[in-house]
């Protein structure tokens, strides 16, 4: 293996072995490795994939077109803090497309785009799975925000935005 | 597009994974099926080009048949409302991709990751945008990359070298073996007015599956390049000059046989390489007897000559075995330094490079030396300079004949195109020495050649066209 170029730490690789254990074939251990592979470096660049193709003794091919076929891996950069809208029914009944619009408007980005200084991107997604608390958007992959306005939606950015 | 309709059965059945049952009534063309068809059919082709016009697979399209055979409608989605992907993106030295026309059969991603284990190809994206495609940066270079081509039923694998030369329907199709190392794949040559276009494998379960390698597939070119002999030559004096057959075959044949009897045994030195047929072997075998000449054959490689433990065989030579099966021993070297040293009268070299093939001074000091020098060659070689006689012969893709492979299987190969100029096939240039040498009859053809042979030889006895067929027979010594 390569010294240069991207390496899981200590405890990443830790977590991959133990996940080997969990399947009869390493090939099914691909999809959760190139996850942890995202939370490690941000997002799956052609090196990363490369790593992970060669950490796992699989075939580039493979790695790459698994990591395609799902939205949730990221094969763009994305910002310092990732933001995901929900754009499914019960939020939009609940005022999901106006809290998009003022987000949008504040950060002058569109869905999939990244502002230029790297601190935000936006990405309007399929249902987060907390209807009954819509409107929700959730940042990097990590935490859910519920019961939305258009002000406390302004409000989390600002928050965001302060270095 | 298996779908079934099965009486009793509420839903049509997939008819590739449905077992037949005691009084089951099936119906393969009620309205039913043929509409399901249709509609598996129209789903197929909902984002395909269809520029069959334009397209190298048509004519042996399977989309296009299967459209003409159970569809005939038209797209209900506009051209411009389908999607586009790439076209025309070469992938790989031999294959270019265009993947609009894909249908997502996935046979090119099984062939790379079971047969070759290089896993070059794989799915990208989902849904209706999915594309055949190369991980980044990656290439389709495998030493077998022409099979995923063959192996498409569409027109998204084509072969770079074969595109636009031809429409499919005009070319004929022989079948054969590939010369291009000891393994023998079957083949099909694809011709058309003496010019070869392509060869694709043969199935052949013993041999090569459904498979052989690009070097084999690329092979034709080889056949038909610059640098063929076109005319019998002799020399006459200090000038070479053109001969007809008759003169050509009379002339040498004269001066071998009164070289053979004046100077006694071993006046006359043969050597063969593994590049000939059965038949031509066996012909120079009589030959040798007629003529109580040294016989020797020689099976050349190139020194870095590629193998695999699949089809590629080192050995270069598509009738090694057959050379050893007729007891051919691989002494050239010793013709070679008895010329040189002036002990040959006469030596006749049957698709032999000597001056590449064996020690180079030896053998220029033993083409020198002798005295008569009889080439009988397909290609121009160095020999033709010092040659008293040349006597062009046909490839194996312009005559009949056998080889025996590696494993010992005798295989027939048919003459797909007419040989270039005036040139003849080997064991017919050679059956019509031997006819003027001892009297007797000249074998009218290849297959009573090898009669004889299978006559005559233990190693091959009981052999013969009929029972050989398409896909060949061990020889009885090996199996």
């Amino acid at each position: 293996m390569t010294t240069e170029g991207p390496r899981f730490s200590e405890g990443t690789l830790a977590e991959y072995r133990a996940l080997l254990t969990r399947y009869p074939q390493r090939r099914a251990a691909l999809m959760p490795t190139l996850w942890l592979a995202q939370r490690e470096f941000g997002w799956l660049s052609l090196p990363v994939m490369e790593y992970v193709a060669t950490l796992m003794e699989l075939p580039l091919a493979w790695v790459t077109s698994v990591a395609s076929f799902y939205t949730m891996y990221w094969k763009e950069p994305k910002g310092r803090w990732h933001i995901q809208l929900c754009r499914n029914l019960p939020c939009a009944l609940r005022g999901a497309g106006a809290i998009q619009v003022a987000v949008e408007r504040r950060l002058g980005i569109g869905d999939g785009e990244r502002t230029a200084d790297g601190r935000f991107s936006l990405e309007e997604v399929e249902c987060l799975a907390s209807c009954g608390t819509a409107p929700v958007l959730q940042v990097n992959n990590t935490e859910y925000h519920e019961n939305l306005t258009v002000a406390r939606a302004l409000e989390l950015i600002e928050r965001l935005a302060s270095p | 597009m298996c779908l079934v309709d099965i009486e009793k059965s509420p839903k049509l059945q997939i008819a590739c994974n449905t077992r037949v049952a005691d009084g089951m009534v099936v119906h393969t063309t009620s309205e039913k099926t043929k509409a399901a068809q249709r509609a598996v059919l129209e789903f197929l082709l909902v984002n395909h080009p269809i520029d069959c016009p334009v397209c190298d697979q048509a004519g042996e399209c399977k989309l296009q048949e299967y459209y003409m055979d159970y569809d005939r409608q038209r797209s209900r989605i506009p051209l411009p409302e389908k999607v586009h992907k790439k076209k025309a993106k070469p992938i790989g030295p031999l294959v270019i991709l265009d993947q609009e026309r894909c249908i997502l059969c996935s046979r090119c991603v099984r062939f790379v990751d079971e047969v070759t284990h290089t896993s070059e190809l794989a799915f990208y994206q989902r849904g209706d945008h999915v594309e055949l495609d190369l991980a980044p940066g990656k290439v389709l270079d495998n030493p077998y990359s022409g099979n995923v081509v063959d192996i498409c039923p569409v027109g998204t694998l084509t072969n770079r070298d074969f595109r636009f030369r031809a429409r499919v329907w005009y070319l004929e199709r022989t079948p054969s073996v590939c010369g291009a190392c000891a393994n023998g794949c079957n083949i099909e040559i694809y011709h058309r007015e003496g010019r070869i276009f392509r060869f694709q494998p043969r199935k052949n379960s013993d041999v090569n599956q459904y498979w052989m390698c690009d070097a084999g597939r690329m092979s034709y070119r080889d056949l038909q390049g610059e640098g063929r002999l076109l005319n019998p030559f002799v020399r006459r004096g200090s000038e070479f000059v053109r001969a007809t057959w008759e003169s050509a075959l009379g002339q040498v044949a004269g001066r071998l046989g009164d070289l053979a009897r004046t100077h006694g045994p071993g006046a006359v030195g043969i050597i063969v390489s593994a590049q000939a047929a059965n038949e031509e072997v066996f012909l120079l075998r009589r030959l040798a007897a007629r003529l109580e000449a040294r016989l020797a054959g020689i099976a050349w490689s190139p020194p870095d000559a590629d193998h695999d433990d699949f089809l590629i065989k080192g050995d270069k030579n598509p009738n090694t075995r057959g050379l050893a099966l007729q007891g051919l021993t691989s002494d050239a070297g010793e013709i070679l330094t008895a010329a040189a040293r002036g002990d040959l009268r006469a030596l006749v070299l049957h698709r032999v490079d000597v001056t590449r093939w064996c020690d180079e001074i030896a053998a220029r000091a033993a083409l020198e030396r002798v005295p008569c020098l009889v080439v009988l060659d397909g290609q121009q070689r160095e020999t033709v300079e010092y040659a008293d006689a040349v006597l062009p012969i046909a490839s194996y893709a312009e005559s009949e004949g056998t080889f025996t492979n590696h494993a010992g299987r005798v295989q027939r190969f048919q003459a797909a195109v007419v040989p270039p100029g005036e040139a003849r096939p080997g064991w017919q240039v050679l059956g019509g020495l031997l006819a003027l040498l001892t009297g007797e009859a000249a074998p009218p053809s290849a297959e009573m050649a090898f009669q004889a042979l299978a006559r005559e030889s233990a190693a091959f006895r009981g052999l013969s066209y009929a029972t050989l067929g398409e896909t060949g027979a061990p020889a009885p010594l090996v199996s």
